[in-house]
């Protein structure tokens, strides 16, 4: 009676860990699902969307300028930041702002991206603490879920900003 | 007869995925094997040495400074680093040389360590590219494996520059 009881509960432990193990990989290489919270990559994403950010583009290191990416906070491991990548390792970024006289640039470092919200003047990005490692990059954000009447493909950066690549 | 192939052949790659996922979670919550190369942590860790990186102490924040961690490379998302951890978050670590008249400090910014290598004279590590985010710290190296005459756990740091803590 106790015998077949513990083999039932292992058994059960042991199928709960299997799929678990499963799901985690399903996440972790495939993609996840995403509430953005925060204004500063509106008018593309507002706060309490849900999106889609595929895993397969960041492990074959094939992020782009212009995708939008989720990222861990360099300053926060446990946050996550949703911004997109205007400069990737060795572009050059204009750092200054659109009512500064003098414009200044820097060139993004080898292992790094330069990520900049839509909402540049609600973003705190790049543009404060420097280039992000690209190791940090969780994945790209291809698709919006939520709300149902947006439903589909993110749009273009609308600041004008994404360093344009000619390869 | 083709059907049974298909059958058993499509069971066969379940299996693999399965055990593949339970596998993968195993080494990202428990821990892994690392082979170490180059100078960088010399006496304590020297080229071809094989310790063992637990993960737990990474996932639930309690790695502490003088701590041997792998990390990945800000600079390359490919590679990893061996280094200790000299100050965390807040500390003022030591940016200046023994040779150096004048010390000069810095503190760790949020979110960041002082990474050091033991072998200080070749070693890259925080006192050139500044400090690393916590998130890029993959696990903790624990004990040494190979070879064998050495097994067992891991020295103090040599080099006495490890920030100390009241708490």
């Amino acid at each position: 009676m106790f015998r077949s009881a513990l083999g039932k509960t292992l058994g059960f432990v042991g199928y709960t860990i299997q799929y678990g193990c499963v799901a985690h990989c399903a996440f972790e290489y495939i993609g996840e699902f995403v509430a953005c919270s925060g204004p500063s990559m509106e008018p593309t994403i507002t706060s309490h969307d849900v999106v889609f950010s595929e895993r397969l583009s960041r492990h074959l290191c094939r992020i782009e300028n212009g995708d939008i990416v989720i990222a861990k906070n360099p300053f926060d491991p446990h946050m996550n930041i949703c911004k997109r990548v205007i400069g990737l390792e060795g572009d050059k970024v204009c750092t200054s702002g659109p009512s500064d006289i003098f414009k200044t640039h820097q060139y993004v470092p080898k292992g790094h991206v330069w990520l900049e919200g839509d909402n540049l003047r609600n973003s705190t990005d790049s543009r404060s603490y420097g280039p992000v490692p690209y190791a940090l990059i969780r994945g790209r954000v291809c698709l919006k879920l939520w709300p149902l009447h947006h439903v589909g493909a993110l749009n273009q950066s609308p600041t004008g900003r994404v360093v344009k690549r000619s390869d």
